[in-house]
């Protein structure tokens, strides 16, 4: 039995990866990701635009971002800076809002810049444990239990 | 775009072994209480503490007859857990293309400018 691959399975089910190849030297890509006037440009869905981003980049140093949707909602998303590695490594914690302020779920997003020769491979991993620590508490458990969940609600269908 | 705040209930209610034990029960079919606290070291009043919780976060569902108080699994909250991954894919594949344009336009300001642009 391929241990590697089942253990593959189990992250794949509580963690989310994106991978992508940017043509942009590393230190830009960085900048794009922690100066204010630089994320305001791009961090939001299509269409979205920043009303107001307030970042303290430093290891526990927090930032709050509003987006504004097409419709004129207001979306707050909130977080703590955890690590910063110029121009390789950053990660934070990372909550949406509800109406009367308050975070919602956390989770602990990691974005990785790899140097391809002057263009960037960046990998942005996201967990739903707000903690490396508490993650790695979690090995197994309910990854396994949202699979059972996962055929239980396709044969109630 | 922002999630349900029952997500968050949801998830600490998972965080606990035996209740993800109990969860996992449930999917093979109701149960009664007693049934479900057999496999466990645990009292009778310790196991109900843990359904209480899985009953806050609208995971189990109890039958109203007094005497036979079965549980059920309610399946939402957990579509809506596996859900989140769907939800910020969607969030940051949209960024990423946005930061993809925004970087173009910098590199070819850059060219234009021959220079770095200031800090």
């Amino acid at each position: 039995m391929d241990m590697r691959t089942s253990i593959d399975v189990e992250e794949r089910e509580r963690e989310l990866v994106i991978t992508r190849i940017l043509d942009a030297p590393r230190d830009v890509v960085f900048r794009a990701w922690t100066e204010p006037d630089r994320v305001a440009r791009w961090w939001g869905p299509q269409g979205f635009v920043t009303t107001y981003c307030d970042m303290d980049i430093r290891p526990g140093g927090a930032f709050r971002v509003c987006m504004r949707s097409p419709e004129g909602a207001e979306h707050w998303k909130q977080g703590i800076y955890r690590e910063i590695v110029v121009p390789e490594r950053l990660a934070f914690t990372f909550a949406w809002e509800d109406a009367e302020g308050k975070p919602g779920h956390q989770t602990l997003v990691t974005v990785t810049l790899a140097d391809r020769g002057g263009r960037t491979e960046l990998t942005l991993h996201q967990a739903v444990f707000e903690t490396v620590a508490a993650r790695d508490d979690h090995r197994r458990g309910w990854t396994s239990t949202l699979q059972r969940f996962a055929e239980y609600l396709a044969g109630n269908r | 775009m922002a999630l349900p705040d029952r997500l968050s209930t949801t998830f600490s209610a998972l965080a606990d072994p035996t209740r993800r034990a109990i969860l996992a029960r449930l999917v093979s079919g109701e149960a009664s209480v007693t049934e479900l606290a057999a496999p466990f070291q645990m009292s009778l009043p310790a196991v109900s503490k843990h359904l209480k919780v899985l009953e806050r976060a609208g995971l189990v569902a109890r039958s109203r007859e007094a005497q036979w108080r079965r549980c059920r699994l309610e399946g939402g909250p957990l579509k809506d857990a596996a859900d989140w991954r769907d939800h910020y894919r969607r969030f940051w594949e949209q960024s990423l293309d946005r930061l993809e344009d925004y970087l173009d336009e910098l590199q070819a300001k850059e060219k234009s400018d021959g220079h770095e642009d200031e800090h």
